[in-house]
């Protein structure tokens, strides 16, 4: 998984770099606000981002409040990690459009944990976009069956999108995942099949 | 103006000061038990990160400051608090953790406080972080050798 750093101060950029190079993640480093926003734009997989707050340029904040703006199934996932305590700073930071929030000096297993949540949360929404698509296709076949269609007002048959007139019950079949069981429902019966029956019995021919 | 005055001129912000303004030994100016945190992460390749994340606070830290003394003295508030913020979230990384407080304390200025006091906490945090400097380049030395 691809991880976006976004910090200006050297020292905790190097150890973020190589905490998270450890874990196995592919890291893209950046050094303020600016750049980090143009690396998740251009981003084509599926990202999460470490983000300072307070940086040169565009802040930390602006940029969650951008981010949260993107087109796409699969938004980043944003960890905020900043030496600003306090629950004050907690709920900006997830107002701004943060996922998670963690402040320095941080313990480097809860950072693990944390970006580790991280990871299972983009590969569930990439589970979710994936069904997502699934349905959108089945409901786009689905939709061949929805409409105006033109049917003959005689024989029933539909005029199908090649012009083609064809048996309804083909056109249903053909057009979805409907398939037909043939019987007599007890009106025909008795306006059409019992009169010819009828008429068989009554005829030279059957005696 | 002793550093004492310094810490009691800024108790009405933080009460009680975090620490003894006039504490000088090693260990409270730095905490090798943070240093040691990134010992896990040493690489193959022989070279020692720690070393690398000295050097790196030692070439950023006196630019961070230097920004913090010339924002003092033109009063440029903003840019005071965020290379004091930059230079405490490095700080306490690395454990230099009076240095830290110090700049917590410059980060939380603003145009009521007193130029005096402000120029006095910057004055504290030039003589901690020539502490600091000393603490840490006798930890790089231990770590070649």
């Amino acid at each position: 998984m691809r991880v976006v750093i976004a910090e200006d101060d050297a020292v905790s950029r190097r150890i973020l770099e190589t905490l998270l190079r450890k874990w196995g993640y592919e890291v893209t480093t950046t050094l303020d606000g600016g750049a980090a926003w143009n690396a998740l734009q251009e981003s084509s997989v599926p990202t999460l981002a470490i983000l300072d707050i307070m940086m040169p340029g565009m802040d930390g904040l602006e940029l969650c409040r951008r981010v949260r703006q993107l087109p796409g199934s699969i938004p980043p996932y944003i960890i905020l990690l900043t030496a600003n305590h306090g629950v004050r700073e907690i709920v900006k930071g997830i107002e701004a459009g943060a996922d998670d929030y963690l402040t320095k000096p941080y313990d480097h297993d809860e950072l693990r944990v944390r970006v580790q949540v991280g990871a299972r949360m983009i590969a569930l929404q990439a589970k979710l976009a994936e069904h997502v698509q699934e349905l959108e296709t089945a409901l786009g076949e689905v939709k061949q069956l929805q409409g105006i269609l033109p049917i003959c007002s005689y024989c029933k048959k539909v005029r199908d999108d090649s012009n083609y007139w064809q048996n309804v019950e083909s056109y249903i079949s053909d057009h979805s995942h409907a398939e037909f069981s043939h019987g007599i429902c007890p009106s025909c019966y008795e306006t059409t099949v019992r009169p010819q029956l009828e008429s068989i019995l009554k005829s030279p021919s059957a005696e | 103006m002793s550093f004492d005055h310094i810490a009691n001129n800024k108790r009405t912000r933080t009460d009680p000061f975090p620490f003894d303004p006039a504490a000088t030994t090693r260990d409270d100016v730095l905490d090798l038990a943070s240093l040691k945190a990134f010992e896990e992460l040493q690489s193959d390749d022989g070279s020692d990160l720690i070393i690398e994340l000295i050097d790196l606070y030692l070439v950023d830290a006196p630019q961070q400051i230097l920004a913090i003394r010339k924002a003092v003295a033109i009063t440029q508030w903003e840019v005071l608090r965020r290379a004091a913020h930059n230079l405490k979230g490095s700080s306490s990384t690395l454990g230099v953790n009076q240095v830290a407080v110090i700049c917590e304390e410059l980060e939380a200025t603003n145009s009521s406080d007193s130029s005096e006091v402000v120029e006095a906490l910057v004055q504290v945090l030039d003589y901690k972080f020539a502490k600091a400097r000393q603490a840490l380049t006798t930890e790089r030395q231990r770590r070649l050798s």
